[in-house]
């Protein structure tokens, strides 16, 4: 059954449905939430504010820059959980359930990744505002197109955690090879330090990190009042690569390899 | 077979199940290998005016992290043992008292941590050039004193965990604690006064100036000399927690 009946139903609505479902399936785990906002507040209000004390960039705040860097770090890493939560439903049995829903795969695929998405820009806002006030960025326009590439960074991440969580069999494996994801994409990448201090052998790759391309684009916007349009092309590029490569993979896992 | 001659065999069953999937000991090797070489590297290039290296300053505590990363496994393949495989009962059949098996579990745990590290901790003794010198034996000493209180805290932790977002909370909680609130990253005295007790009280804040110790390079509010007083302070937090964990074993197997 690849296509199901949805007539009831527009088609936009129930894309939405299943999107608003895994927000409200992370918001019902709060403790994740809370182990990331402490996370977050420890690292930024503590470490940054700690740290950047005892450096000393010409033209560079670098409190400031940790501090919008940390919200690109934690909205990659709020991410990369709906990996977590299609590996559970698959060895819960959940989602034999979820596939009896009278609606498409492909709606199915695409309302999974959006929910991702938006559960990671609802969930990171408040750490946005917390940046926001303290660092006085009170532009609308910056704002919004700061919003826009966290948008588009949450939505490839949520691609790749779920290429990630239909191709890994082993529990534990998954876990950790997750994890290990999840800190090369945030380390080796411009959102916690400038290009400039990596080391050559990783900052020959790390301005092609999706993380670097939001940071990049964020801290363009908020600091420097500009438009960085080659990172948000980069972000479009990685969006459609792993939304691509993960709706394939999730066709493959759901219909035994055969394509919806 | 006497209880003491029964440890060894315990501790093995915890080692096997650490290589039943050795992938999982490459992966903490790669997440150490970033942290040093990624994060530390550059960290390294961007704190200047420390008096020395501070790529060297912080190198240890990547090694540290992966011995805490691997010590918190340890916890919670205890705690897999009693929600998801329901093993607990099979475990106390075994002809050893609850008090042993329970200590066992935890020198398990650090033999585990000292694996797994085994390759980083060779890696910082080369960057502090005493790889070929007796001091390598104090750094594996320190590697293992550090995981006996954590493997001793991740136990207590699955005892009083009944869902693993619980358990993962508070493992998170704790690692916030160790890498932040420590001195890994930057002096005590860089802290303010309030928080100056809990970094001082931090088992990371020890090993790490133990670490530093070892080195021939004297770092900025480093301590010149050996290694002994931070040891010796270290070994207190970590024997008691460790006393934690096996007494909270004990407790949540009678359950």
């Amino acid at each position: 059954m690849n296509e199901t009946s949805t007539t009831a139903e527009p088609p936009t609505h129930l894309i939405l449905q299943m999107a608003l479902r895994d927000v409200s399936v992370l918001f019902r785990t709060p403790w994740i939430i809370i182990t990331r906002a402490l996370s977050f507040i420890v690292q930024v209000f503590v470490f940054a504010n700690l740290i950047s004390g005892l450096i000393h960039i010409p033209g560079i705040n670098y409190f400031e820059y940790y501090a919008v860097g940390s919200v690109v770090a934690t909205i990659a890493s709020i991410s990369f959980v709906i990996g977590y939560d299609i590996f559970e439903e698959a060895e819960e049995g959940v989602l034999d359930y979820l596939l009896t829903l009278p609606i498409s795969r492909r709606q199915f695929i695409i309302g999974r990744a959006l929910g991702g998405a938006m559960r990671a820009i609802v969930y990171t806002i408040p750490m946005f505002i917390i940046v926001a006030v303290f660092w006085g960025f009170s532009q609308p326009v910056p704002i919004l197109t700061a919003l826009l590439s966290l948008f588009l960074l949450a939505f490839g991440v949520t691609g790749m955690s779920i290429t990630v969580a239909v191709s890994v069999k082993s529990a534990n494996r998954f876990d950790v090879v997750l994890a290990l994801l999840e800190l090369a994409v945030s380390r080796a990448s411009t959102a916690l330090y400038p290009i400039g201090f990596i080391p050559i052998y990783v900052a020959v790759f790390a301005p092609f990190s999706p993380v670097s391309f939001a940071a990049d684009s964020a801290h363009s916007s908020l600091v420097n009042l500009t438009l960085d349009l080659p990172a948000i092309a980069g972000l479009v590029a990685f969006v459609v690569i792993f939304l691509g490569l993960g709706a394939t993979f999730y066709f493959r896992r759901l219909e035994g390899g055969v394509y919806a | 077979m006497s209880n003491t001659r029964l440890i060894p065999l315990i501790i093995e069953r915890d080692v096997r199940i650490l290589f039943s999937d050795a992938f999982l000991v490459a992966i903490m090797f790669a997440n150490f290998s970033i942290d040093l070489f990624v994060t530390a590297a550059t960290f390294g290039r961007l704190v200047t005016g420390q008096g020395a290296n501070y790529f060297l300053y912080i190198a240890p505590g990547s090694n540290l992290i992966t011995a805490m990363v691997a010590a918190f496994q340890s916890g919670r393949d205890v705690w897999r043992e009693k929600y998801i495989k329901d093993l607990t009962s099979y475990l106390l059949t075994l002809p050893v008292q609850r008090p042993v098996l329970a200590f066992s579990r935890v020198l398990g745990g650090v033999v585990r941590s000292v694996i797994a590290t085994f390759p980083g901790t060779l890696v910082i003794c080369y960057l502090y050039g005493i790889l070929f010198t007796p001091k390598i034996f104090i750094a594996y000493l320190i590697v293992g004193l550090f995981s006996l209180g954590i493997v001793g805290l991740s136990m207590a932790i699955s005892a009083f965990s009944s869902s693993i977002e619980m358990w993962v909370t508070v493992r998170s909680a704790i690692q916030l604690y160790l890498s932040f609130l420590s001195a890994l990253f930057y002096p005590v005295s860089v802290f303010p006064s309030f928080l100056a007790p809990i970094v001082s009280s931090n088992p990371m804040t020890w090993a790490i100036q133990a670490f530093r110790q070892l080195s021939p390079i004297s770092f900025a509010q480093v301590p010149a000399g050996d290694s002994l007083g931070s040891i010796a302070t270290l070994a207190g937090p970590s024997l008691a927690f460790a006393l934690l964990g096996t007494v909270c074993y004990i407790w949540y197997s009678k359950l």
